[in-house]
């Protein structure tokens, strides 16, 4: 869209794509990063210390499987500790690539074709992660599939009012379905790589996984249908998944778990803390592959709005909450609430504010939206303020409830940590090799944003 | 398209007012009811007189957010029914009015005024400090201020780039948006706390305000959507809106739909499966006695049933078919206040649906002085924002 673009150029923002760009360098240029060029410095740093913390993650889940969830910190009251913040965490983080992919391929906004395929890789590799916690925090991990509904000659089955039961549904169709929306959207550029490898290998790879693909006008025409129809069914996911995930929490009747604005209120952090993390990932690596002209300052500035926006949803949360516990004229809803401010995780309370709400106001300014350190400063600090909120969520509402003689405190083991950063390490491990073998970048995709895709449809139209 | 083609051709300048002069008519008659009605039975005449505003107060606010929400975000779908959002909000001072009445009644509205209730009650002494009578009218009083400013100097930039044009005020009404939004999301919140949840002044749900914003954005979309469809039979919006635009609006709506289904279903999943002493009797009072055949009316036409209309291409780029929807969804929305507010002034365990022929002479008499103001607004400027830049892009995205 021709037009588009200058009408954009007026209004003083970048450009989606750079200029010079025609099918054939944005086909290279993408292909090239899977098959010829050499892999930057960084993703040699970044792939070797993953891979460490991945292998600390096996040490720290085999330690787990021989000697039982004690050696967390986790004990009654606060039986939720780390391992069910981490879920949280990464299932929210996963939410910015469906919406990405999903909501806005709805919406008809052109720019995001240059970053759904790796928010898309993101949400797959988060889930998975986060898929790791609840069976990791089961004492007994190996009868996970106890959750699962089935005939079975014990006469047990699941128990349907429980939320958990409800999160085992709506995270299984959530990696589902992320999955194979990926990889009905991989085909058409598994079949370019196919075609464009040098070696016998990478031919029959990619030449596999393509199944097939010819891109007859038929094979087009079918992958439109489809990418629609899972678009159509991911969006819904978009909500239901985290809204299930706040269930977990509002189904209970503690204070601090038990309010109604949780289920839109996770829905817009897990959006939030996404699309840090999109951030996250984009900004060193369209530095070190010199990207820049296939993921512009626009798709950096759009991603701070919608961080700014959600960011402003949540703190709306905070503020409701905290004015809602105090309306209620309930005991423990106020204690709860001032035990979280100025009790023994005030600190982390107020970290998190300081993360979530306050450090984000620089994204009013179109400068700091425009400056890629900053943006990256930021996104982290908003990953880690995420984090702290569903710590504090969980920790603070746990550990001092309606009997003070049962109250007690969570202090994480040095295994707690090494399962957190080693599922950190995973994800990092898998997300590049996502980058070193599969195009990240969608080439048939942002293909459609160039002036000649649109000339040619004008003029048959 | 010139620019003086978007001015109100005279002819459709006197059918407008014409019918602005018999919806006065009409809303001066039944205020006259009303009024009666106000003298014979004054608990009655209060909350009929609520829930009535509760409606146009929530179609006026939702546009003014919408308003901010374009000024915001841009899009087509914005640009053609811009200036019927913006009369909406010019009625706001209108309204801030029409709320006097309301402070007359809150004694008879709300529990918490009354101070041997509140001296018998631990709860209520606790909120006290919150719900009380001068607090009530002050915050009141402000968020009137804040709306009314914020109407105003959008609307006064808006006039500013009829006549010059010039694309710096558009950047200006961007920049107001935002914070705009922001003032609007808290003041909303406050203000449904106070003047509906405070009604049982026990209850609390932190959701409120996220579920009146969703219910406002769809109120004001359902009656712009059948207003433009009205107009759109008449030039100069003849030639402007298509079915492209139509689209778009059908889909905005359906997405508010099933905001207002997912909320308002969160807080009753939530508080069911609690079934806490100080929140479920709001459901009890509404599930029992007749409310809950409102409720499940709710269930079926407020979401179901436009739900399932709105899915279709067809049906949201036709004003044959979208219009009769946008009808359907601001009926529902009347039942729905109607079913927040009305079961409130019942006991729990003793109630029954009833209503009294003031649930009928209120809403007419509002809506009847309502629409007035709105037409008399719609009247003073162009139908279209002719010094917007993106109005060009915006009526080609219709063609397209």
């Amino acid at each position: 869209m021709p037009e588009q673009q200058l009408l954009d150029a007026e209004k003083g923002q970048a450009p989606v794509i750079g200029p010079g760009h025609t099918f054939a360098t944005v086909t290279d240029k993408i292909s090239s990063v899977v098959l010829t060029q050499r892999q930057p410095l960084m993703w040699f740093a970044t792939l070797s210390t993953a891979f460490l913390l991945t292998m600390l993650l096996l040490l720290a889940v085999t330690v787990l499987f021989a000697k039982g969830t004690g050696i967390w910190g986790i004990n009654m009251p606060v039986a939720w500790g780390f391992a069910i913040t981490n879920f949280v965490w990464w299932i929210g983080i996963g939410h910015a690539g469906t919406l990405i992919s999903a909501i806005l391929l709805l919406l008809n906004q052109p720019w995001r074709n240059s970053i759904n395929r790796f928010a898309e890789a993101m949400t797959i590799f988060a889930v998975a992660c986060a898929g790791l916690f609840p069976i990791l925090h089961l004492g007994r991990p190996w009868l996970f599939y106890w959750l699962i509904p089935y005939p079975n000659t014990m006469g047990v089955q699941p128990q349907f009012r429980s939320p958990l039961v409800w999160d085992v549904f709506a995270v299984t169709t959530y990696a589902t379905v992320s999955v194979l929306f990926w990889f009905v959207g991989l085909l058409p550029d598994l079949a370019t790589l196919r075609d464009r490898s040098q070696t016998r290998l990478g031919q029959m790879f990619y030449g596999m996984l393509a199944m097939g693909w010819r891109g007859s006008a038929r094979h087009w025409r079918q992958h439109e249908v489809a990418s629609l129809l899972l678009a159509g069914l991911a969006t819904p996911l978009v909500l239901s998944v985290h809204t299930v995930v706040s269930f977990d929490f509002t189904i209970a009747i503690l204070p601090g778990w038990h309010s109604t604005i949780f289920p839109p209120y996770f829905v817009a952090g897990a959006i939030y803390s996404g699309f840090a993390m999109v951030l996250v990932l984009a900004i060193p690596l369209r530095a070190a592959y010199g990207l820049g002209d296939l993921i512009t300052m626009r798709h950096l500035d759009n991603s701070a709005k919608v961080m700014l926006g959600t960011g402003l949803i949540v703190a709306y949360s905070y503020l409701m909450e905290a004015f809602m516990a105090w309306y209620s004229g309930v005991g423990v809803e106020k204690f709860l609430m001032l035990n979280r401010m100025t009790g023994p995780y005030a600190e982390q309370f107020w970290m998190l504010v300081s993360c979530n709400i306050v450090i984000i106001q620089l994204l009013w300014f179109r400068k700091v939206r425009q400056n890629t350190l900053a943006l990256f400063g930021i996104s982290i600090v908003v990953l880690i303020g995420m984090w702290l909120e569903r710590y504090v969520i969980i920790v603070t509402s746990l550990h001092r409830d309606f009997l003070p003689s049962s109250w007690g405190m969570f202090h994480p083991t040095r295994w707690d940590w090494a399962t957190y950063t080693g599922t950190i390490g995973l994800f990092l491990l898998l997300f590049f090799l996502f980058v070193r073998l599969l195009p990240m970048i969608s080439i048939f995709e942002v293909r459609t944003l160039l002036p000649e895709a649109r000339v040619k449809e004008e003029t048959r139209a | 398209m010139s620019t003086a083609g978007f001015a109100i051709p005279a002819e459709l300048d006197r059918d407008l007012r014409r019918f602005r002069t018999r919806s006065l008519m009409v809303g001066g008659a039944a205020l006259l009811l009303v009024a009666a009605g106000a003298f014979l039975n004054p608990p009655q005449f209060f909350r009929s007189y609520l829930w009535a505003y509760l409606f146009y107060i929530g179609v006026t606010l939702g546009s003014t957010a919408l308003m901010m929400l374009h000024h915001l975000t841009g899009g087509a779908w914005g640009l053609v029914i811009r200036r019927l959002l913006e009369s909406a909000s010019r009625t706001l001072p209108v309204l801030a009015l029409l709320f006097v009445p309301v402070l007359f009644g809150i004694p008879l509205l709300y529990e918490w005024s009354h101070t041997d209730v509140v001296a018998r009650d631990e709860l209520l002494r606790a909120k006290a400090p919150y719900l009380n009578v001068p607090f009530f009218i002050a915050r009141t009083v402000v968020y009137f201020l804040l709306w009314v400013a914020l109407a105003r100097l959008l609307n006064r930039w808006s006039l500013a780039q009829d006549r010059t044009g010039d694309p710096g005020l558009a950047r200006k009404m961007s920049a107001l948006s935002g914070p705009g939004l922001l003032i609007y999301g808290l003041t909303v919140s406050f203000a449904m706390v106070d003047w509906v949840m405070s009604l049982e002044p026990h209850w609390w749900s932190t959701i409120i305000g996220m579920l009146f914003m969703a219910a406002q954005g769809l109120s004001a979309l359902s009656f712009i959507v059948a207003l433009v469809v009205l107009l759109s039979k008449r030039e100069p919006l003849r030639s402007v809106l298509t079915p492209r635009h139509l689209h778009d609006l059908g889909k905005l709506m359906l997405a508010f739909v099933m905001l207002w289904a997912y909320l308002s279903f969160s807080q009753l999943l939530i508080i069911w499966s609690g079934n806490l002493t100080d929140e479920i009797p709001w459901y009890l009072k509404r599930l029992q006695g007749g409310w809950g055949i409102i409720g499940i009316l709710l269930v079926l036409f407020h979401f179901a049933l436009p739900f399932a209309l709105l899915l279709s291409r067809d049906i949201k780029r036709s004003t044959r078919t979208l219009a009769p929807v946008a009808g359907l969804v601001l009926a529902m929305r009347l039942f729905d206040l109607f079913w927040w507010v009305a079961p409130a002034f019942q006991e729990t365990g003793h109630v029954s649906f009833h209503v009294h022929w003031l649930d009928f002479a209120a809403p007419v008499a509002l809506g009847g002085l309502w629409l007035a103001a709105f037409l008399w607004q719609l009247q003073k400027r162009p139908l279209m924002p002719v010094g917007d830049p993106n109005l060009e892009e915006a009526l080609a995205h219709g063609r397209e």
